[in-house]
């Protein structure tokens, strides 16, 4: 599911090979219509840990949009420098833990002294932006391609499949630090930070695609000769309403868990690719940025490390839960 | 030509990656041994001789996480490769072995005595000292001397070194190298002449003061005909000083032992004090640090600083404290404030960013008083005759932002409410990104709206090297560091102010100074042989650039480096901004 | 048998034929669009226009894309040489160019890069598959209890935790504060087996760690599903023993999907463990992409992403001959 393999959460992988299970749930779907969809949130309302994962990500989207607000309360101008907070010899922040005090709630960064938690707050912005959108963008282009191929068949399957096999079996990490190098700084006449933003949801979504793709292909081939879309062709129905009508609906729930699960994947890869020095560009907080300048300092000022680490692995883990939470309300079966 | 490598070598090291180990033994023992010769304290190797000796023998453990660009002196411009050099290489003339400003003087090496300058100063001619050999037990002739230099115009098949022999020899003859050379001795540039054996004559077309520190870069050192292998001379050069190089593997090593053609009394510069010197190329730096500590490698040649996790053992351990130096490097680190991307075309414009910046933002930026170096007032780095760092025309060594002033440059700019502007900086530069942050940031309090612009740090030479390029992307401050290949004003700020020096590419004049009575200083200092003379002329261009506030200087680079304590003969060599490599020896014979 | 496989290399063949044409595509296209030379990334700062010229025949940068492309696959196949005038330089096969920064031949660059990934790859896929099936079946086989739900939980936060990030938090705790172990590096394991290990053992264990979550979880869900299984029924009411019932039918069925993963994971790292190797500071293949990268190095971009691509695919085929032998049920035709 990943561009990195370190980065990589690979329960998605096992979607091709238990097309068996999805089938069977989509099987439900069918037959279950409408009712599906209270069946499952009642399913998930009860599983607390999904909900407590929900509860994590709405609250870190809270914490996003909020930015600005909770960085005039509590914190500091993103960009403003407090030389004063900083050791001049030895570049790491005065106080202990990293310079935590009433003043800098989560501490200061070494050298330049700027508030850690605005910096944590407007990094959470853009790595959420980057990670879902480019969830969608994976979502749309492999729902699409998967679609064509699962139903259309022939040629136009054994290109598409051929392009997912070979997407996946491609350093993809590598191409993707490679793309983000070269392309310009400034796109569509938008620069700096949301350029930036807008080449990672590009290039990351671009290589998210052919999960979903293989996901949609086998899910649609399987649906392709059930009674109701018979039924449909029989009655007349052209392709477009067979596509957008029949297949879309009861493709929905896997597409919906696959997007949500892609989300968690994104947030590393885009994490990542700040670590190596290609994701947003400075001035601009971002939370695999700081983990990147982390590695100068981390015996001195472990604090500076932790915290954005430990923000990834919480809104990480939180996807991850309501995502795993999700699947099984809609598709019991899968686990 | 410009000595962009050096630049980017020692600023790219300086990075660093992870961190350190375990900091275990401090090696107490050694602590005594060492003190045989003077007492060992901190910054004492910058201005003495620390633990001086005269005993032979014992092994040389150099480290370093970079390899050398290359071993072949025409190739190399890393200055620790220079450093290096100085063991298996001789020239006509070269650094007297000091501490301090002695250190910058030149001595007859090979050659026998200082060169006989005729009146017009446009002709040198040096007698070669008899006796001198090359490792295989050949006498090293004036052809062979000849030879070396002709090999410095072969750029197409090793380039990467200094070219600056090119422009003062060439003379519009274009000479191709040994390698094209129709002439059947390859032995075909005009401009030298070799008499006899032991006679060479160069013959200048305009007089060139600074010849002789040409003359003293690695590439100028004689290189036996039969023996060139082209691209692969690097791997095995001919060795002329008392070490030869018996094996290299790149990435992984380098054995140097004595070369036993090598005859003392022919060679008033070099110790040549142990038996052999091993040089291991490590991945990490950390690793090297913990091993500095633990006292299992000597130096880290690069001499570019050690990483955070060890500055702070160095500088919170008295014991490990009293081994360590940080001297300047002769780098400054700046900001180039272009004069053709408006509103810098107006020099109060200029001034406003030179006042509303931080400097003590941007000397942590650098890494602090201590690894970073001090705050920088001028243009010429403090190992430079001619330089004063007191001479602070901005006020900047109080340490201030002061944006009371800047705001009124503004004013008399025209751009009261301040402008917008970009600032270009490498990618592969954390340092350099910091500052360009730190700027930004107290800009900002001015009025000054900058964005920062990075761009691939291995492009330089195309991207703020190219004025086209600049003017296009409207790189109004661009953000680099200069050292100097040879320590003198023209070594230093001539490529970085003259206006001859606009290059389409690779250009380091990035403010594109044009002031006739810049360069016209320049040609002034060419024709002073006088070094004293010479530095006032370079105190005159060093202060007509600040007057311009072409440049806002961040810091006279420091790097905090540490020697282990069994080291002999250590002090810092003005020329590198290091320890001289050449001197060292060992205390405990090992 | 034979013409699966056949079948199976050409694929293959035509798989890496293409990754090295987008490469080639992207890297020596974009140089064109943004305008820089490789020429004079290649001769770096000494750019008079006659050399400059002379490197570029010699490279032979002013062919047209397709024919460039095409010599270097005449490169990669029966070596070329590199000619200007009678300045030539000959290139043995696989040639894979010369390194604009260092020029040193790209081809033994990366192969003394090989074994420092392939030590960490090696390593850590032999704890991460220990661990992480072992975890996985016993999780399955106390299904709800202490140990299952401690280990899917940890599982959990393995698949959330970045290497970037548990390699410094690993760094600091084992090497700075508790000081068991020395700086990671790598020695040859020829040279000294016990440095090597040290040297490793730090970065096997951190990226084993994130590898361990995936094939528990894994591992727990495929045994669970299995267990219900007809056979297992079947087999248990045979009278068989538990153990025998487990090891012999149960696990089989649990690690067959387990290979394909594997396979992939284990392409992937050997592709360049970048981060990784980033916050080890180990310098492997991932450590000289990410420099060949940053250094717009196009020949070592090259080489390595074909190396990377050759790793995956031929791992992947490795993967599907096995299939057959571990799992009956998949006949090759």
């Amino acid at each position: 599911m990943s561009i990195g393999p370190e980065a990589s959460i690979t329960d998605e992988r096992s979607a091709p090979t238990d097309d068996a299970a999805a089938v069977r749930g989509t099987g439900d779907t069918a037959i279950a219509g409408r009712s599906l969809k209270q069946i499952a949130w009642r399913r998930l309302k009860r599983d607390k840990v999904a909900m407590g994962g929900a509860f994590v990500v709405m609250f870190l989207v809270l914490l996003a949009i909020l930015a600005p607000v909770l960085a005039r309360i509590w914190g500091h101008p993103v960009n403003e420098f407090h030389g004063d907070q900083i050791d001049p010899t030895f570049s790491t922040p005065i106080g202990s833990f990293g310079g935590i005090s009433k003043d800098f709630i989560l501490g200061v960064e070494p050298s330049s002294g700027r508030d850690i938690f605005s910096r944590i707050l407007y990094g959470a912005q853009t790595t959420l932006i980057v990670a879902v959108l480019s969830a969608l963008v994976s979502t749309v282009l492999g729902t699409l391609f998967g679609l064509a191929a699962g139903y259309l068949g022939g040629w136009v399957d054994s290109i598409i499949s051929r392009v997912m096999d070979f997407l996946l079996a491609f350093p993809q990490l590598l191409f993707a630090i490679a793309l983000v190098s070269v392309l310009p700084q400034s796109i569509f006449g938008v620069s700096g930070r949301w350029s930036r933003v807008l080449v990672l949801i590009g290039v990351i979504g671009f290589f998210g695609w052919p999960y979903i793709g293989r996901i949609v292909r086998g899910q649609t081939l399987s649906l392709r000769e059930r009674e109701f879309i018979e039924a449909s062709k029989s009655l007349g129905a052209g392709s477009r309403r067979i596509l957008f009508r029949e297949l879309l609906p009861n493709l929905a729930a896997p597409i919906l868990v696959y997007t949500t699960l892609i989300i968690p994947t994104n947030i590393l890869t885009d994490a990542a690719l700040s670590f190596l020095g290609v994701g947003i560009p400075p001035p601009n907080p971002s939370w695999g940025g700081m983990l990147s300048d982390a590695l100068s300092y981390y015996t001195d000022d472990p604090m500076y490390m932790i915290i954005p680490g430990v923000m990834i692995f919480v809104t990480v883990l939180a996807f991850n839960l309501f995502g795993d939470g999700l699947r099984d309300a809609l598709d019991p079966k899968a686990r | 030509m410009v000595s962009k490598t050096k630049a980017v070598a020692a600023a790219g090291v300086a990075v660093a990656l992870g961190l350190t180990a375990a900091c275990g033994g401090k090696s107490d023992s050694s602590d005594s041994k060492s003190n045989s010769g003077g007492k060992s304290a901190y910054n004492a190797a910058i201005t003495s001789v620390v633990n001086a000796s005269d005993k032979k023998g014992g092994t040389l453990n150099l480290w370093t996480a970079q390899d050398a660009d290359s071993w072949d002196p025409v190739r190399g411009y890393y200055a620790f490769v220079w450093n290096m050099n100085r063991l298996y290489t001789r020239k006509l003339m070269d650094y007297a072995s000091a501490p301090g400003k002695d250190g910058l003087k030149l001595q007859p090496d090979l050659a026998a005595s200082e060169p006989e300058i005729s009146a017009d100063k446009k002709t040198y001619t040096f007698k070669l000292k008899a006796g001198v050999k090359f490792d295989d037990g050949t006498p090293i002739t004036s052809k062979d001397i000849k030879y070396g230099i002709e090999r410095v115009f072969a750029q197409d098949v090793v380039p990467g070194g200094p070219t600056y022999l090119i422009n003062q020899l060439d003379q519009g003859q274009k000479y191709p190298g040994p390698y094209k050379d129709s002439d059947p001795n390859k032995l075909g540039l005009k401009s030298v002449e070799t008499p006899d054996d032991t006679t060479i004559v160069f013959k200048l077309k305009d007089p060139y003061a600074d010849l002789p520190y040409l003359l003293a870069m690695p590439g100028a050192g004689p290189v036996p005909q039969k023996r060139d292998t082209g691209k692969q001379y690097g791997s095995k050069p001919a060795a002329s000083g008392p070490y030869m190089i018996s094996e290299y593997q790149p990435g992984k090593s380098l054995k140097l032992v004595r070369n036993p053609n090598w005859d003392s009394s022919t060679d008033t510069i070099r110790k040549a004090l142990p038996d052999a010197i091993n040089l291991t190329i490590t991945t990490n730096a950390e690793d090297l640090d913990s091993r500095l500590e633990q006292g299992t490698a000597d130096i880290d040649i690069s001499q570019t600083g050690v990483q955070t996790k060890a500055r702070g053992d160095i500088l919170r351990d008295p014991k490990l404290k009293a081994y360590a130096d940080a001297p300047a490097t002769g780098f400054i680190r700046y900001a180039a404030i272009s004069t053709k991307v408006a509103p810098f075309d107006n020099v109060d414009c200029r001034k406003a960013v030179i006042y509303a910046s931080d400097p003590t933002g941007l000397q942590t930026a650098r890494g602090g008083a201590v690894a970073g170096g001090d705050i920088g007032t001028n243009m010429l780095p403090p190992n430079i005759a001619g330089s004063d760092p007191s001479y602070d025309p901005y006020g900047r060594a109080q340490g201030k932002p002061q944006v009371d002033k800047a705001k009124q440059a503004l004013a008399a700019c025209g751009k009261p409410t301040g402008f917008n502007t970009i600032i270009a900086v490498r990618n592969n530069k954390p340092a350099e990104i910091k500052t360009a942050e730190s700027l930004q940031a107290s800009l900002a309090t001015a009025g000054i709206k900058a964005t920062i612009e990075q761009y691939d740090g291995a492009q330089i030479a195309s991207v703020v090297g190219s004025p086209d390029n600049a003017h296009k992307k409207g790189y109004g401050i661009m953000i680099a560091g200069w050292g100097a290949d040879w320590q003198t004003g023209t070594g230093y700020l001539q490529a970085l102010v003259d206006s001859r020096y606009i290059l389409k590419n690779g250009n380091f004049n990035l403010p594109e100074i044009s002031d006739p009575s810049i360069d016209g200083l320049f040609d002034q200092a060419a024709l002073e042989t006088d070094p004293a003379k010479a530095a006032d002329i370079y105190k005159q261009v060093n202060q007509k650039v600040m007057e311009g506030a072409y440049y806002l200087p961040f810091v006279f680079d420091k790097a905090l480096n540490y020697r282990n304590p069994r080291l002999t003969n250590a002090y810092v060599h003005d020329s590198f901004g290091m320890l001289d490599f050449q001197a060292l020896g060992v205390s405990d014979g090992k | 048998m034979l013409s699966y496989l056949i079948r199976r290399i050409v694929n293959a063949v035509i798989t890496l034929l293409v990754v090295t044409m987008v490469t080639f595509g992207i890297f020596f296209a974009v140089p064109t669009i943004t305008g820089s030379d490789p020429a004079l990334l290649y001769i770096g700062k000494t750019a008079d226009q006659a050399s400059l010229d002379g490197i570029r025949t010699k490279l032979g940068l002013d062919d047209p894309i397709p024919v460039q492309y095409g010599k270097f696959i005449k490169g990669l196949v029966a070596g070329r040489d590199y000619a200007s005038g009678n300045d030539v330089t000959h290139c043995d096969a696989p040639c894979l160019g010369y390194s604009f920064k260092t020029e040193q031949e790209v081809t033994p660059l990366l192969l003394s890069d090989i074994p420092v990934t392939l030590s960490l790859a090696l390593g850590a896929a032999v704890l991460w598959v220990l661990i992480g099936v072992a975890t996985g079946v016993l999780s399955a086989l106390r299904r709800g209890s202490f140990l299952d739900r401690a280990a899917m939980t940890g599982a959990l936060a393995g698949v959330s935790l970045p290497i970037y990030f548990t390699g410094q938090l690993a760094l600091l705790i084992f090497i700075h504060w508790l000081g068991w172990l020395p700086d990671t590096a790598y020695t040859p394991f020829l040279e000294n087996p016990a440095s090597w290990f040290t040297g490793l053992i730090l970065p096997w264990v951190t990226l084993a760690f994130l590898f361990a979550a995936t094939y528990a979880r894994l591992t727990r869900a495929n045994m669970l599903e299995t267990l219900n299984e007809d056979y297992i029924r079947t087999a248990r009411s045979k009278g068989l023993t538990e153990r025998t019932v487990i090891g012999k039918h149960g696990l089989r069925a649990v690690l067959t999907p387990l290979v394909t993963i594997f396979g992939l994971d284990f392409g992937t790292l050997l592709a360049g463990a970048i981060l990784t190797e980033q916050v080890f500071n180990l310098r492997g293949l991932g450590y000289q992409a990410l420099t060949a990268i940053r250094q717009n190095d196009l020949p070592v971009i090259l080489g390595v992403t074909l190396l990377a691509a050759i790793f995956i695919v031929v791992i992947n085929l490795i993967v599907d001959l096995l299939y057959s032998v571990i799992d009956p049920r998949v006949r090759l035709g």
